[in-house]
């Protein structure tokens, strides 16, 4: 009876429930959650919204600029680019969130590991880090790809499984230096397990940096999709990605400028939106900052 | 509302390009002199190659790359003139050809060295032609010397002594030459790279003769008879060659060095072109060609080109092993709109593999668009309105141009065929590979006539000819090729021996025709002497570069 009588009478928010509050507050980051979540949208639904079909050509029509007909206008072969950029972002934001989603979960856990261990299991993870960072990065992906075949989920996995190295150098650092904080020391001293205080302590302390790299990663990872489809071993055409979407109209830029505009303001805007977010999430979400 | 829209997007752009212009003005090359103004200074040709050579050895190289490097470094007996084609005397100062047509003798000059000093004579040409039909070495152009006697036997193998082969030095000076039929062009094929004489010594030095791929052909080691000698080559940068003061006709070379770039990306090339870092580039990008035209730039070089652009089906592959497929595939491709919508630079919609009005030929074909037609044959073949075709990839050489025709080919096929092909590009070296090896279904390909005469585009298809590389043999067209043809009394009865020959290979169709080149060449107006002509084969002994006063920068 006397513990009950000792609760206080106002419940105590969660991190989350904290972070969404503040997030409310901040409108530039909920501007860019929400032209996310709208490209996410579009990209759902965009077999049954497009104008016309992706691969849907009319030689004779050629590149022209837009107009009521093609919004967008169209590329030499008479594609409708606004059709092409919406197929392109489903394939473009697939990749992002995917490869970036493998490689946020295996650098934050491998980074958490080998920061909070130390010592020789440290030295050699982060060995193994090193070595993967000396290995030409473009190598080790057309390697998965030539052993696992050119198939387009294991592109973003494979894309993902080289993308981690950085996010576990970060997390590592920013583990580092929290395991010898006092509140650490504190929880180790009531008995919680190591796993326990990784998860409750020492993940959520990282967020910030994590989330910001993470914002980075995304548009850099639709890049390289682009790049290595260039280089035939990702998407083919007439498949078309905002990445190659931009390759292909830098070749014409001078001529038909509305090739590389749309999707470059596609891309850019994405990333914008990301960036906001990203800020926006790093305020809310960092412990540190005190509680209102 | 569309010109309003279209005005925007161009201010927009061009303000982004304003941006990126200041931007590599600010960062880029502290000197302000470009590869053009210095080159014109120091006699340095500053040449854009299109892509790394596959070897400079030229009993193997068989791409236009290659040939470009080889001429510079090497020459055969006769030359052609450069703007009519006609023979020049090269090594040879003179030839006499019997009354038969059949034997050709050649005076060689005595002045004439290899690179390294070496006294170059009739007997090197008859160990390099020996050399040149070791089967063991895979020369893929071996059936150029097909026409001289008894060489196709030696190479099968029939006959094992070559003294019986129709190559003789009569003495040092003296190279006797006996055909087994009165070949007209054979003076046009002893400018080719694949019959010119190469340096015993060095060969032997580096390995075997007839071993591929020895370290002869690399910096420092190469010795050649041509007019300029290997300096430097760096893989996927450059390749140098500087003058060879060895060379007979050394004074009356003007230019100092070449600098070969190899740069696979057409757009890129342009780009290098337009900023002064090269001379000379030989692509332009299709939708370049109007703007330069639109200002009718002295530097677009557009000429009839004697070349063609074609798909290679791989006759073992199952389902391309039906010529109703195949025929299928040819009829539902619209030359017109690819030359039209794409090339958009003067190309001629190919409908048979040799290019019109080549030595007075002109191609019969029963090859037409025909949608209708195809999707019967199709039905026929056992893919009623393309169901159940089989996944096949179209493989290209890695290139923006390339890739253009295949997505509207791919679309074509689709369209007209209901079915699916997919694409796959690889680099250059790969690609060659993957041809040679036959490890493809349809991969695009381009023949350049490497001599004026309808045979050149048609030998290349007998059983065992090095370039065929789609597995097609039928005998009755190697008897019309190898053994009517050569023997036909008037050279109208030749041409019909052809057009009876070109109508079977398109009625068979292991290959798809799809246009006829033209060539478009960037050329710097400091390039003197620049000659153009239907093999697009520079010469580099007579062109010498003279900037133009004023316009420098």
């Amino acid at each position: 009876m006397a513990i009950k009588e000792l609760q206080p009478d106002e419940q105590g928010t969660s991190l989350w429930q904290d972070a969404w509050i503040k997030l409310c507050k901040n409108y530039l980051a909920l501007f860019g959650l929400a032209v996310l979540a709208l490209l996410c949208v579009i990209s759902l639904l965009t077999p049954w919204i497009a104008p016309y079909g992706y691969e849907e050509q009319n030689l004779l029509l050629g590149a022209t600029a837009p107009s009521l007909e093609h919004w967008l206008g169209t590329d030499i072969f008479g594609r409708d680019m606004l059709t092409r950029i919406m197929y392109g972002g489903r394939v473009s934001l697939t990749v992002g969130f995917i490869a970036t989603a493998v490689a946020l979960l295996i650098g934050v856990l491998w980074g958490a590991v080998a920061g909070f261990v130390g010592g020789r299991t440290d030295a050699v993870m982060m060995r193994i880090v090193d070595i993967m960072y000396a290995l030409p990065f473009m190598i080790f992906i057309v390697l998965l790809m030539v052993v696992f075949g050119r198939n387009i989920l294991l592109l973003f996995v494979a894309i993902g499984a080289v993308e981690w190295l950085t996010m576990a150098r970060i997390v590592r650092s920013q583990v580092m230096s929290l395991r010898k904080q006092e509140f650490v020391e504190a929880a180790h001293s009531l008995g919680l397990s190591e796993w326990t205080i990784i998860r409750r302590h020492i993940i959520p302390n990282t967020l910030g940096p994590v989330i910001v790299y993470t914002t980075l990663t995304i548009p850099s990872v639709m890049l390289l999709e682009a790049f290595l489809s260039f280089l035939g071993l990702g998407i083919q055409p007439p498949q078309s990605s905002w990445g190659l979407l931009i390759n292909y109209g830098v070749e014409s830029m001078e001529e038909y400028p509305w090739l590389l505009i749309f999707p470059g303001v596609a891309l850019s805007l994405t990333l914008f939106a990301l960036n906001f977010l990203g800020d926006g999430l790093r305020d809310a979400l960092d412990p540190r900052t005190s509680k209102d | 509302m569309k010109r309003q829209l279209s005005d925007l997007t161009f201010s927009l752009c061009s303000t982004i390009a304003l941006t990126l212009l200041s931007i590599f003005i600010l960062s880029g090359c502290g000197t302000s002199e470009n590869n053009v103004s210095i080159g014109n200074r120091t006699g340095t040709l500053h040449w854009g190659n299109g892509t790394e050579p596959q070897s400079l050895d030229p009993h193997i190289a068989t791409g236009v790359p290659e040939h470009k490097i080889i001429i510079a470094l090497m020459e055969g007996l006769v030359l052609k003139d450069s703007k009519t084609l006609e023979p020049r005397p090269g090594v040879a100062t003179s030839w006499d050809i019997s009354e038969d047509g059949r034997v050709y003798t050649f005076h060689l000059r005595k002045n004439a060295r290899w690179s390294n000093g070496d006294p170059h004579n009739a007997h090197d040409y008859v160990w390099s032609w020996w050399r040149a039909l070791q089967p063991a070495l895979g020369n893929l152009y071996a059936y150029m010397y097909f026409s001289i006697e008894n060489a196709k036997e030696y190479y099968e193998g029939s006959i094992k002594d070559f003294d019986q082969v129709g190559v003789k030095a009569l003495d040092d000076f003296t190279l006797q030459v006996r055909l087994k039929n009165p070949t007209p062009y054979f003076l046009q094929l002893l400018d080719h790279y694949s019959l010119y004489p190469v340096h015993r010594q060095t060969i032997e030095k580096f390995g075997g003769a007839d071993e591929r791929g020895t370290r002869w052909t690399y910096e420092g080691n190469l010795v050649g008879n041509g007019a300029f000698q290997l300096l430097e080559w760096k893989i996927n940068r450059r390749v140098v060659v500087e003058r060879n003061p060895h060379y007979w006709d050394a004074e009356n070379i003007k230019l100092n060095k070449i600098v070969f770039y190899p740069t696979e990306n057409a757009i890129t090339e342009e780009r290098m072109f337009r900023a002064g870092q090269l001379h000379y580039s030989g692509t332009v990008p299709a939708d370049k060609v109007a703007t330069y035209q639109s200002r009718n730039d002295p530097a677009l070089h557009i000429d009839p080109y004697l070349g063609t652009y074609f798909y290679r089906l791989n006759v073992r592959v199952p389902h391309l092993q039906d010529k109703r497929v195949r025929r299928a595939l040819g009829m539902t491709i619209d030359r017109e709109q690819i030359t039209q919508r794409i090339l958009k630079a003067g190309q001629i919609p190919a409908y048979a593999m040799t290019p019109p009005n080549t030595m007075g030929y002109f191609p019969e074909s029963d090859l037409a668009f025909n949608p209708e037609a195809a999707k019967q044959l199709l039905a026929e073949a056992g893919y009623p309105n393309g169901e159940g075709f089989p996944a096949t990839e179209i493989l290209y050489n890695t290139s923006e141009g390339h890739r253009k025709i295949a997505v509207a080919i791919q679309q074509m096929w689709k369209t007209h065929l209901n079915i699916d092909v997919k694409l796959l590009n690889q680099e250059w070296k790969v690609y060659l590979n993957s041809v040679s090896g036959r490890d493809y279904e349809i991969a695009r390909a381009g023949w350049i006539g490497d001599y004026v005469d309808p045979n050149n585009f048609l030998d290349m298809f007998l059983c065992n000819g090095g370039n065929n590389r789609t597995g097609w043999c039928n005998k009755e067209y190697d008897r019309l090729i190898l053994e009517e043809a050569p023997t036909a009394k008037t050279h109208a009865e030749r041409l019909a021996i052809f057009t009876a020959a070109e109508k079977m290979l398109m009625e068979d169709m292991p290959v798809i025709p799809i246009y006829i080149y033209t060539s478009n060449n960037l050329v710097n107006t400091s390039v003197k002497n620049f000659n153009d002509n239907i093999l697009n084969q520079p010469s580099f002994k007579e062109i010498y570069l003279e900037a133009d006063t004023g316009v420098e920068n």
